[in-house]
């Protein structure tokens, strides 16, 4: 700490010039003060509402929202016991017990931002789900999972009572429905889900009674729950119901739209009055959370005015499942209205002029000085919620490239990628970008998750040392340079120049960044290229073997084995690759692609036993992979467990039950998380 | 006459017919298709898109097929009045575009408008009065418009308005009147965001307007029968308005054919600064998410709108101008 006392004029310097780069005129100095303040206040402590299953402490009668009261006395609604059933899911508000009325405003950018509407309104309706840190599996749309026959065989629970938004109950039939005529329907979903199957060999599910039903697996598969609770093929009909996955679906309704149910030509003429070209594309719209307004749905609020329209609006759910510790039944805001903007600066302005109650998605982290400073004319209060991954910024090398023989001979020589991140000054990134939020490092994530392999990888091969880096590189055989003093090619054919291949738009400034990058990598006599393309061009490059290095983040590592995309080479279909040969035959099971060796195989393997494992080995596992992950520098960690990604919140002062700091995740759909069920207006 | 506006309308049709080849053909140029991009998309939303869902994807919207099927497939559609499904918005073309189509006229109209009543009088000032100080203001301002971005000068009058008068940001309506029905408040309330983004639309093309003008009207007023005309004692304003000024319209007439289309597309940076809900920004995001029936049928209705504009005003010139006329008889 007395050390950071000592270099406030540096600091401050760095900070004004990025402002002055973002902002130009427009930002005044007030603003760096202020962020040089807030930024230990800005990022609070992290906290969220509890799944409460104790039965001692469920509540004894129930209570609901004053318009659900009128319509249950006009006749029009059962009353609210009925409505919710046996078994509610309790949830324990994160201060106090809130008060009902009031709409959310936010804000998306269309059709294709759904995302936005499942991270705030979905619930989430995953049979499973995390507790706020996201680290353990608590039961939510289901009551229980059971584990049986050393892993095979998982028992759910679901809650007895319970209800479709339409009033029909929700039982074991809409797991068996789904399972049998979705998921297993050539036409609705032509290839299985890697979820649905461990080893590569598929499950089945299986009905025991009305409320219970069997997954079983022919390995043991024990990281069935986690699958649940992520973000998955099996995470609910709000998140997967639009391409024929989740887990679950209203069999009382969509099997009017289902060729086994109706016949051909009444299903043909449904069709054809509807304007859809063939039943399936009609099917999985009726089955769209964020676009049928029809479907019965599990999740707190329900959709009014889908996603393709200017203004999407959803509102309360009057047989929702959630209730408070008090049986008040949740949410307690009535109506979320999300208003479509054209684009992301709109959405930005809008934020900063309080037209939202609660935005994260899509903030800029470069505007932070602006948020701040608009805090008390907008009504708002800005929290940060940094990451829980090791890379806001990662960079990748392409173990696969082969079109230029002495390039793919140095990214596959450990020292040489070594020394390439040594050569990286992360801190003055860190200022420029991150504004000093982030957390300069390797690929490890934070040090309290559970896969964390130990304090000491966060530094391993990730911090500056130009010395040593230049010491590494002349000794792999990278000795000679040339007159501007750029390291030459082995093979006698000039300067070793490397190209990295960035995205523009999006969270993080890749292109400026690498451009910095450039820059301190001619201090050990690395010529980099910065090559931004356009996104279908980037993955039809990657696809092709055709990228160098490339420029991406890490998000959602920290559930390593949910969400392992940039860990190691995994994902064929991606804008950055670490190698798409290896990725296709770690995908095909070593049918296709090239098989691995040494050090990264070793990973390779360790990942694929992690899943039929319990969870203890399973956590060993985890942290091994970290270990060579960090060392080997397959990938080299940048800027980590920063707010860039999502991680700006613009909330107002009045709303109450709003978490310090949240867990930030695509696996935690934050700020689902956090459960806006609970969120209320205080006046 | 008639034989004229026939042979027009048969060449209309085959220009139509050659731009839905055309616009087909270069929206299919970029890397990638609907389910790439669409991938790439979610992954810059911190989302993935599993192997698995994008070969389902692929075969779900038939993009395995070769590309002059696709383009039968839509031709075939197109001719029975029906443009097909959005796939992105996951709604029929015609009511994703039908919507915004209407806005986009009415904020273009009122710019097309503005631009007019501005251009033409200075334009005939500065003509009439060259080299004078109102002339050199009007130049000045002119080349001023001209100059600035319009996206830039929106953005500064997008802060300005939030700045000095708590303006609500962006869009065509304030948010609590955005899902109500139509009404007198809701007209109101058009109205009242009407007039920046005309200004800003129509700013750069007054410029434009004012400089044709003067330069036309120039030409004309130095000929003999604008001489003989004051020779023979008419009064000023009439010598200037009636022959002069009809003759330096033309030039007005002949870019209606130019200026429909951009009454539909012209504002595609400024709609989306100001967020408008155009056809602009819809064709722009159509076009980068490479869907591609819906950015085929803004791209023909474009094309169509360009050939009807033309045929226009063949048809006003015709009209205005005698000479040509007499030519074609």
């Amino acid at each position: 700490m007395s050390q950071r006392r000592r270099t406030p004029q540096i600091r401050t310097l760095r900070s004004r010039l990025t402002i002055a780069l973002v902002f130009g005129a427009l930002t005044v100095a007030i603003a760096a003060g202020a962020l040089a303040q807030s930024k230990s206040t800005l990022i609070g402590k992290l906290e969220g509402p509890e799944v409460v299953t104790d039965p001692a402490k469920l509540p004894k009668a129930f209570h609901e929202a004053p318009q659900l009261a009128e319509q249950v006395k006009a006749g029009k609604l059962p009353p609210v016991a009925e409505r919710i059933g046996q078994d509610p899911l309790v949830i324990k508000p994160l201060h106090e017990i809130g008060k009902y009325g009031g709409a959310w405003r936010g804000g998306f950018t269309g059709p294709a931002d759904f995302w936005n509407g499942y991270r705030c309104c979905s619930g989430p309706d995953h049979l499973m789900f995390w507790d706020y840190t996201g680290d353990k599996v608590t039961p939510n749309i289901a009551k229980g999972l059971d584990m049986q026959d050393g892993g095979r065989t998982w028992v759910l629970h679901l809650r007895r009572g319970m209800k479709w938004s339409d009033g029909k109950p929700f039982t074991a039939d809409d797991l068996v429905f789904w399972f049998e005529d979705i998921y297993r329907n050539k036409d609705l979903v032509p290839t299985p889900s890697a979820a649905m199957a461990i080893n590569g060999k598929q499950g089945v599910i299986e009905k025991v009674d009305t409320s219970t039903v069997k997954f079983k697996f022919p390995e043991p598969y024990f990281m069935f729950p986690d699958m649940l609770a992520g973000s998955t093929d099996v995470g609910g009909q709000a998140w997967r119901g639009a391409v024929g996955l989740g887990a679950y679906a209203p069999a009382h309704y969509l099997k009017q739209f289902h060729p086994k149910y109706v016949g051909q030509a009444e299903l043909d003429k449904k069709v054809k009055d509807a304007k859809f070209d063939s039943w399936v594309r009609m099917f999985l719209y009726k089955n769209d959370w964020s676009l049928n307004p029809d479907l019965p749905v599990l999740s707190p609020w329900k959709t009014v005015t889908p996603a393709n329209t200017p203004t999407w609006t959803l509102e309360r759910n009057p047989y929702s499942v959630y209730v408070d510790t008090a049986g008040n039944q949740l949410p307690y805001i009535d109506r979320v209205v999300l208003t479509l903007a054209e684009n992301l600066e709109v959405i930005n302005l809008r934020a900063i002029a309080g037209e939202y109650d609660w935005q994260q998605r899509h903030l800029d982290l470069g505007k932070l000085p602006v948020f701040l400073e608009n805090q008390v004319k907008g009504g708002y209060k800005v929290y940060l919620d940094p990451g829980d991954y090791g890379g806001d910024m990662v960079i990748k090398f392409n173990l696969n490239y082969d079109a230029d023989p002495e390039i793919a001979k140095w990214f596959n020589t450990t020292d040489f990628r070594r020394a390439l991140s040594l050569g990286i000054d992360r801190d003055q990134i860190n200022e420029t970008f991150w504004l000093g939020t982030g957390t300069p490092g390797s690929v490890v994530p934070t040090d309290s998750n559970k896969y964390n392999p130990g304090p000491q990888y966060r530094k391993l091969w990730a911090t500056l040392d130009v010395k040593k880096a230049n010491e590494m590189l002349d000794k792999i055989g990278l000795a000679k340079k040339d007159a501007e003093g750029f390291r030459l090619r082995s093979d006698g054919k000039g300067r070793l120049r490397i190209e990295i291949m960035t995205l523009g738009g999006q969270f993080v400034q890749f292109t400026q960044i690498s451009e910095m990058i450039r820059e301190q990598w001619k201090k050990i006599g690395i010529d980099l290229q910065v090559q931004e393309v356009e996104r279908s061009l980037a993955l039809k490059r990657t696809a092709a073997n055709e990228q160098q290095l490339g420029a991406w983040n890490n998000d959602g590592s920290e559930h390593l084995f949910t969400f392992p995309l940039h860990v190691f080479p995994f994902e064929v279909a991606t804008v950055a690759s670490s190698g798409p040969l290896y990725a296709k035959w770690f995908q095909s099971a070593g049918t296709q692609g090239k098989e691995p060796t040494g050090r990264l195989k070793e990973l390779m393997d360790k990942y694929r036993k992690a899943f039929g494992v319990p969870e203890k080995e399973r956590i060993e596992l985890g942290k091994e992979v970290w270990k060579i992950a960090a060392d080997e520098v397959y990938i080299v960690g940048v800027i980590g467990m920063g707010p860039a990604s999502m991680g700006v919140r613009v909330v107002k002062t009045n709303m109450g039950n709003v978490p310090s700091r949240q867990y930030n995740s695509p696996d935690g759909k934050t700020p689902t998380i956090s459960r806006p069920v609970t969120f209320y207006w205080k006046k | 006459m008639l034989a004229y506006i026939g042979r027009r309308v048969v060449l209309a049709v085959f220009t139509v017919w050659a731009i839905s080849v055309l616009s087909f053909a270069i929206i299919q140029l970029p890397p990638g298709d609907y389910v790439s991009s669409y991938i790439a998309q979610m992954a810059s939303m911190g989302s993935v898109v599993t192997d698995e869902e994008a070969q389902n994807l692929r075969i779900q919207y038939g993009l395995g097929q070769p590309m002059y099927v696709q383009y039968l497939k839509w031709m075939k559609l197109i001719v029975q009045g029906d443009f097909g499904m959005s796939m992105e918005w996951k709604r029929p073309n015609t009511e994703v575009i039908g919507a915004r189509l209407w806005m986009t006229v009415l904020i273009s109209v009122a710019a097309l408008i503005l631009t007019w009543i501005l251009a033409l009088p200075i334009g005939i000032y500065s003509a009439v009065r060259q080299y004078s100080v109102g002339d050199y203001v009007a130049t000045f301002i002119g080349f001023v418009g001209l100059a600035v971005p319009n996206f830039l000068l929106a953005l500064v009058l997008l802060y300005l308005g939030f700045v000095l008068f708590d303006a609500h940001i962006g869009g065509l309506f304030s948010p609590e009147l955005q899902d109500a029905d139509w009404s007198a408040a809701k007209v109101w309330d058009l109205l009242k965001h009407v007039p920046i983004p005309a200004l800003i639309l129509g700013l750069a093309g007054t410029a434009q307007q004012i400089r044709i003008m003067r330069a036309n009207l120039l030409d004309e007023l130095r000929k003999p029968y604008v001489v003989t005309a004051r020779s023979k004692g008419l009064s000023e304003s009439k010598v200037v308005l009636k022959y002069p000024v009809r003759v330096a319209l033309n030039p007005f007439a002949s870019t209606i054919g130019y200026t429909l289309p951009y009454i539909v597309s012209g504002s595609i940076i400024v709609s989306l600064v100001l967020g408008l809900p155009t056809v602009g920004p819809l064709l722009l995001k159509a076009l980068i998410a490479q869907d591609m029936f819906l950015a085929g049928t803004i791209v023909l209705l474009l094309g169509v709108m360009t050939v009807i504009g033309t045929l226009i005003s063949d048809i006003l010139l015709v009209w205005i101008d005698p000479r040509i006329r007499l030519e074609e008889t």
